[in-house]
């Protein structure tokens, strides 16, 4: 059950990814900067013809591939998510009883694994700060986290937990390349380190202005850059489990109910050519007299 | 023991059978009414949309059960109430809304096969009519039913629809808040969409759709060669070209049917949001007073009516073209007297005609798919100009034209394309030369229907003699 990550992304809530005819395949890490400059060149010359009005500048989004039958990255990912990013998300979609069956874990070992913030069992999962803090803090109240893969493509919400950077004009102090202007703070920065932007000159609706196509690192974090690359895809994976959380049952039900409409599409098709065998069209009433 | 069981099973439905017309309906409605035998593929959608219909109060009923009609709980009863906490809850929401666009794709086929031939014409008038009466009240249906998870696209879908009415001078901003029982989209008007989508207008579909089927058993069945079935009867006045409904079509809607659950099936558990048309990624977002999207659209069935909308650059003259093109639906009886009722024997130029009223609509939906930009304005109201000139052109092929009658359409239409830009241009509306680039659409659509009727007179010309008994033909015979 691998699904393939899709890189368009149609109803972003920022008005960054508003444009859609500009996505381009992402290089590889090494040679980014100079593709994302490259990209971005041709992005603004498209851009700047048809939709002179609202164009902005697209970074490019980094692929991703869900797997959702990989069970370790899928734990790895609740163990983030229900302990660092519940901080302040909720995932009132859920009940934590929802989660072992999709984590592919018994009760017990969900409780002792991952846990339940010592909330009760079958409890929905909120956020472990009242948002009334959270708001006083944000000045905004964090989405919930159960349907946001649903609400964004899993590229775009890999590319946006891994491409923080520093920005002094910010609040946060932080910055994100695919939400211009996010109010979260880069809480990954223990984790991955601080990193800056790669700037190029680009729109935003419609005016030049400087424009975040990528990030390079800026100080060093306690996972090395492969750990926390894996840490941030198991989280999207996570998240795009809970999103379409009855995919497995979806998938097991669906070939069935398909076999048994395909066997009776040709069970009736029997049934009506039996039947209509016996009705005489007039092309083949004229047949027939020209026959004899 | 058998026969004693029969016998007594006998005696009961005869009592219920003398003293309601059971037998007597199944007789004359299904087993003994005569249908044309060479339907062919576009005549099953009429049934499959009924099927839908059923399906849609079936699960409708147990969404209704779990949901709460309240902002603060409606959009986590649907998305953790029904998706999660009851069991197939996934199952049954996906099916409505699979069921939705269904209804749609099947209605507007139904809807092609009607004018394809000619199903609006005497004595189906009213028929037709009804079933205009059918999608008007279909469209409301599925317009209040998409408020209902209250996400961010159902609240500022249904913000800006009952805003239109405000469009009406004087009335229109208090008319609004009576509509909606408040001053935006709120509690109130969740209870009363609620309230008219579960319970007004599922009575008043099922009310309409009888009407059409007692309509259409009455004047019986058209067919795809438009001919009178009951012109040509044998002794025992049965329509020499007509099988019994049952068990030929009840059959053949039998494999329809299995076919149309394989796709519709594929959908509900393979891709139950459809590439994002069948529901909106928004709307996984719960609705926020104090946030607009910065793209509002609606689903894709209403996106031809909504790229006509944006496209008049007028708020009242918009709701006004596009409320027209269901006048004009409705108008199609009047518009098209031609004797001759399949597309089958008419004109070519009649044939082009209709294949760019279907044309012209997808194009629509397509402009109001892409953002609210200039571009796409000025695209929707060229493409508007077509869509409705397909319409206004269909008198054009109620008889043979003169050459002078030719060009005066030619001058007419074309010059009512003329006018419509000079008054955009006077208005200032768009930029002139976005305007000169999209010019070309109305303009050649005119130019190749009327210009070909003069220069190949042939092409207007319709089948000079029908046949005497219906032909086979089609995919299914």
């Amino acid at each position: 059950m691998r699904i393939a990550a899709c890189n368009t992304d149609r109803n972003s809530p920022s008005p960054l990814v508003q444009d859609q005819a500009m996505r381009k395949k992402p290089s590889r890490p090494h040679s980014r900067s100079l593709a994302s400059v490259l990209t971005a060149g041709v992005l603004l010359l498209a851009s700047s013809c048809a939709w002179a009005s609202v164009a902005t500048t697209q970074p490019p989004l980094q692929p991703i591939t869900i797997n959702l039958q990989n069970k370790a990255a899928l734990r790895n990912g609740a163990l983030y998510t229900l302990h660092m990013c519940t901080a302040c998300h909720s995932l009132q979609g859920m009940r934590y009883s929802s989660l072992p069956p999709i984590l592919g874990l018994s009760k017990h070992r969900f409780k002792t694994i991952i846990g339940t913030n010592d909330r009760h069992y079958h409890d929905i999962i909120t956020s472990n700060m009242p948002p009334s803090v959270i708001y006083a803090f944000t000045k905004i109240l964090p989405p919930d986290l159960t349907y946001i893969a649903r609400r964004h493509s899993p590229a775009w919400l890999y590319t946006y937990l891994t491409s923080f950077y520093v920005d002094p004009t910010q609040p946060t102090g932080t910055n994100n390349v695919v939400f211009h202007n996010v109010a979260m703070p880069d809480v990954f920065a223990p984790l991955q380190g601080l990193q800056k932007p790669i700037l190029i000159e680009g729109l935003r609706y419609g005016s030049p202005a400087k424009i975040a196509i990528g990030v390079r690192p800026l100080t060093r974090g306690s996972m090395t850059p492969a750990q926390f690359d894996r840490t941030a895809r198991d989280i999207v994976t996570f998240l795009y489990a809970v999103a379409h959380s009855h995919q497995q049952e979806r998938f097991r039900l669906g070939p069935w109910i398909i076999a048994l409409f395909l066997t009776l599409s040709v069970l009736t098709y029997l049934l009506y050519k039996l039947y209509w065998r016996r009705v005489m069209t007039s092309e083949e009433r004229w047949w027939k007299i020209n026959k004899q | 023991m058998n026969s004693n069981t029969r016998s007594w099973a006998r005696s009961v439905f005869g009592w219920f059978d003398s003293r309601l017309p059971i037998s007597a309906m199944w007789r004359s409605q299904v087993s003994e009414y005569p249908a044309p035998k060479n339907f062919n593929i576009w005549y099953i959608f009429g049934s499959l949309a009924l099927l839908v219909l059923v399906m849609q109060l079936a699960t409708g009923l147990f969404l209704a059960i779990h949901y709460q009609p309240n902002p603060h709980l409606a959009y986590w009863s649907v998305l953790r109430g029904i998706q999660q906490d009851s069991r197939w809850g996934w199952l049954i929401r996906d099916m409505h809304i699979v069921g939705a666009s269904a209804f749609f794709v099947l209605v507007y086929l139904h809807m092609y096969r009607g004018i394809m031939y000619g199903s609006y014409k005497n004595p189906r008038e009213l028929l037709w009519l009804v079933g205009i009466f059918i999608y008007l009240a279909l469209s409301a249906e599925a317009f209040l039913g998409y408020l209902l998870p209250w996400g961010q696209m159902s609240y500022w879908g249904s913000a800006v629809v009952t805003n239109f009415v405000t469009a009406v001078p004087v009335i229109g901003k208090p008319i609004a808040t009576w509509l909606r029982g408040s001053f935006v989209v709120g509690l109130p008007t969740l209870n009363r969409f609620f309230v008219f989508h579960v319970f007004l207008m599922p009575l008043l579909l099922l009310a309409l759709v009888l009407v059409h089927l007692i309509a259409l058993h009455h004047v019986g069945s058209n067919n795809p060669d438009g001919l009178e079935i009951h012109d040509n009867v044998n002794e025992s006045a049965w329509p020499r070209d007509a099988v019994p409904f049952h068990p030929y079509y009840t059959v053949k809607d039998l494999f329809a049917v299995s076919v149309f659950f394989v796709i519709f099936f594929w959908f509900v558990f393979y891709n139950p949001s459809g590439w994002g048309f069948l529901l909106d990624k928004l709307n996984y977002t719960p609705a926020n007073i104090l946030h607009t999207p910065a793209d509002i659209h609606p689903l894709w069935f209403f996106l031809p009516f909504y790229a006509m909308l944006r496209g008049v650059p007028n708020k009242l003259y918009g709701i006004m073209a596009f409320a027209g093109s269901f006048v004009l639906l409705a108008c199609l009886p009047l518009l098209d007297r031609n004797p001759i009722r399949s597309i089958r024997y008419r004109s070519v130029l009649y044939k082009l005609n209709i294949l760019c009223m279907a044309f012209s609509f997808i194009w629509l939906g397509l402009i109001a798919h892409g953002l609210a930009t200039e571009h796409n304005m000025v695209y929707g109201l060229h493409v508007t100009e077509v869509f409705y000139l397909t319409f206004l052109a269909l008198p054009f092929f109620n008889r043979t034209r003169s050459l002078r009658a030719k060009y005066i359409w030619l001058i007419a239409a074309e010059g009512v394309v003329w006018l419509i830009d000079v008054w955009m241009y006077s208005i200032h509306a768009h930029s002139w030369h976005l305007m000169l680039l999209t010019d070309w659409i109305p303009a050649l659509y005119v130019l190749l229907l009327f210009g070909l009727a003069i220069i190949f007179p042939a092409l207007t010309r319709d089948a000079p003699k029908l046949p005497a008994r219906l032909t086979a033909g089609g995919i299914f015979h």
